[in-house]
């Protein structure tokens, strides 16, 4: 085949870019979110319906604290209209995400700039705040999102900040959060009467992220594998923490996808209790697309485990 | 009098607005929490503040004071580098090693102070004061000065910034990076020899854009005063030093990502000489799914310099331009969260003297925690100009050292790119 002259390229290029541009007209009426953790994608969905289009930085199986500062996030960050970070220490990586992404919309203080942690009752650390402890976040736990009582006053941030940007859609995203959170509690009766057996139920966690789901669930979190977060466990602790859960009768541990699975099963080889591994975000785990199914998971994971 | 102050602070007091609550549509599940949690629910959100909360001294002044959210105005952190190293007497007699006058020694590199956050919405600010021992014949003294200084304009249209101020300048890969945060104990020979031990370090500013594609693309231009001895010295605006950059990124998913970029700075010498440099810089790492850190870092970064200069022609002085090339690469590896180790070459013509030099250093570091690390290393040097290295009546032409550097951070400390 002969190759192509300079002029056809030319022809060809102008024809690929106008194919570029009536496949981006699609999405084009549609506000442009990015968050940062994929729990609040899902929740951002949930009230934004087909109003949006959503992106997250993170994946669900990623640890959400160590998330690389990669251009090609900045990228997506450059075209959004709207940010919704995690905020409460989380998320400390999206600052330099949102200066690398030359995008004004979405540096704080602008109207598309949403942290989804104002107003949220964050578990506060006790004691003194210093890094003996490990990477403590003084701002408190930020995995706020796996408690889903807290879904109102999160899904009010965000639809407040969509309002801010899109006035016109106001009425209709209210409407699809109530609706969203009707649906959020017919669920929530589910699952408090499917865990209900077994509250009071002592566990273990890898890192502190489940702390807000157990307490919602009234099951007692008895120690953390990572005692000092960020930080490996010692040998001392592990003996320490095996003997808590011979002694404690805990039956046991739960631990996110990208937890050291090697410690959490010597963990649980040596004291006897079960271990799984919980998706910790939307995405952590094959079939766990929403918000809603991300706790249908871990409330029948968590109950056939303790039954 | 002091009634109606209490007065009116009562009055603000009741006008603060309440924590956001649960809708009140939310069913009587979803409204539990918020309005107070069941037990073992989470802490409820702070009291209202009371006068003797208001009458105590505000953030940043009252930093111990710091017990709960957004009370600090910006981030304060501090980095601390610490760096022995160890070589043969003629090398120490030569100050012809890495760290140059203070061979054998343990020393404080750099103590750096660092402050940054949002000035305003529109823009961003850093500053960052250094205090290092410094070296000169014989004597320490201590020197204490201000590494960099600048503000960021965040909210310019078409998808541009602007950087001014006192700032590390944005050529090739580690130019940008402060002691405590390269990869190595010492910083490349390419640019300690092209830039000097600090590197580039302006007073100016910097235009970057990134346009609206689908790959990602960043384009940089700057004007600053050429303020650097080493590689410039003409400090005037009106001859300014100008710098370019073009970087691009593609992430490959699970084959890792890759940061290419493109570089150039020119400015005039101190005898008004014009001098450039282009380079280019590649950066490869590879993070398995669900790694805390990366299993793979390759690098390099090569840099042309053009200088011109005078020689001396049986017909009289003459014209030139000198080029010159320096480059490194390196490789580390990082199979267990707290260990990695490495292996650098460096390969470069010296500056303004015929030769070069090449030199080869493994190293294996110990991450305690994100905010400590340990880093034995080796460096073999090989140089083939006499006058430049021997000194003292001593031979710097083959230097052999060991480093141990010790680095750590407390506070708060920004993420680093990619």
């Amino acid at each position: 085949m002969a190759s192509a002259t300079p002029g056809r390229r030319f022809i060809v290029a102008i024809l690929l870019a106008c194919g570029l541009g009536a496949a981006g007209a699609e999405g084009a009426n549609k506000l442009r979110v990015v968050t940062s953790l994929p729990d609040l994608k899902a929740l951002t969905e949930a009230v934004g319906g087909d109003l949006v289009e959503v992106d997250t930085l993170a994946r669900g199986t990623q640890n959400p604290h160590d998330i690389e500062v990669r251009p090609s996030l900045m990228l997506k960050l450059r075209r959004a209209d709207l940010l919704v970070r995690n905020g409460a220490g989380g998320d400390p990586w999206v600052e330099p995400l949102v200066v690398g992404a030359h995008n004004g919309r979405i540096v704080p203080g602008a109207p598309g700039y949403v942290d989804a942690s104002k107003g949220v009752p964050i578990i506060a650390p006790t004691g003194a705040v210093d890094r003996s402890r490990g990477d403590v976040h003084p701002e408190g736990n930020p995995h706020y999102t796996l408690d889903p009582t807290l879904a109102p006053i999160i899904t009010a941030t965000i639809v407040e900040g969509l309002k801010r940007v899109a006035p016109e859609h106001g009425v209709r995203l209210e409407a699809q959060r109530q609706e969203f959170l009707a649906r959020l509690e017919v669920a929530l009766a589910r699952w408090q009467a499917a865990l209900a057996p077994v509250r009071g139920a002592r566990v273990v966690s890898y890192h502190e992220t489940f702390t807000y789901f157990l307490r919602r669930f009234g099951l007692e979190e008895a120690g953390a594998i990572e005692d000092r977060p960020g930080i490996p466990p010692s040998p001392t602790h592990l003996a320490a923490l095996i003997r808590l859960i011979r002694e404690q009768k805990v039956r046991l541990i739960v631990a996110e996808p990208f937890a050291d699975q090697k410690v959490v099963e010597l963990v649980a080889r040596d004291s006897g209790a079960r271990a799984v591994a919980l998706p910790s975000a939307v995405g952590g785990s094959k079939g766990v697309e929403t918000y809603l199914d991300l706790f249908e998971h871990n409330v029948r994971t968590v109950a056939e485990a303790l039954r | 009098m002091c009634a109606a102050i209490i007065a009116l602070l009562l009055l603000g007091l009741a006008m603060v607005p309440a924590i956001a609550t649960a809708d009140d549509s939310a069913g009587p599940l979803l409204a539990q929490a918020p309005a107070g949690p069941a037990p073992g629910g989470p802490a409820p959100p702070p009291a209202q503040p009371t006068l003797t909360d208001w009458a105590r001294p505000r953030e940043p002044f009252s930093l111990g004071e710091r017990t709960g959210r957004g009370q600090l105005l910006f981030d304060l952190g501090v980095a601390g580098d610490f760096v022995a190293n160890l070589t043969q007497d003629n090398i120490d007699k030569a100050d012809a090693g890495t760290f140059t006058g203070r061979e054998n020694l343990f020393f404080p590199r750099e103590i750096e102070l660092s402050f940054f956050g949002q000035i305003d919405p529109y823009a961003r600010g850093e500053v960052r004061l250094e205090a290092a021992e410094e070296f000169e014949d014989g004597a320490r003294d201590l020197h204490v000065g201000l590494a960099e200084a600048h503000l960021t304009l965040l909210t310019l249209p078409y998808g541009t910034q602007l950087k001014m101020g006192k700032l590390r300048n944005r050529f090739g890969l580690l130019n940008q990076r402060h002691f405590h945060d390269l990869p190595q104990t010492d910083r490349p020979n390419v640019l300690v020899r092209f830039f000097g031990e600090e590197g580039l370090t302006e007073s100016g500013a910097e235009l970057t854009w990134i346009p609206d594609l689908p790959v990602y693309l960043e384009a940089l231009i700057g004007v600053f005063n050429g303020d650097n001895e080493d590689a410039f010295g003409r400090s005037s605006l009106k001859v300014p030093l100008v710098t370019g950059r073009l970087r691009t990124f593609f992430d490959l998913a699970t084959l890792g990502a890759i940061q290419v970029g493109a570089s150039a700075a020119s400015g005039q010498t101190e005898e008004r000489r014009t001098q450039t440099f282009v380079g280019y810089d590649v950066k490869y790492k590879l993070t398995p799914e669900g790694w805390r850190h990366p299993l793979l870092t390759l690098a390099s970064e090569g840099i042309w310099s053009f200088r011109e200069g005078e020689v001396e022609e049986e017909t009289g002085p003459e014209d030139r331009t000198f080029r010159r090339f320096g480059w490194y690469i390196y490789g580390e590896v990082q199979p267990w969260r707290r260990w990695a180790g490495g292996l650098r070459y460096d390969y470069t013509q010296l500056l303004e003297a015929p030769g070069r030099e090449w030199a080869i250093g493994p190293y294996l570091a110990f991450m305690a925690s994100e905010f400590l690390r340990f880093r034995l290393g080796y460096k073999h040097t090989e140089r083939d100009n006499r006058e430049t290295f021997n000194a003292n009546d001593a031979s710097g032409r083959t230097a052999d050292e060991v480093f141990f550097q010790a680095t750590f951070i407390l506070g708060a400390h920004p993420a680093h790119p990619f």
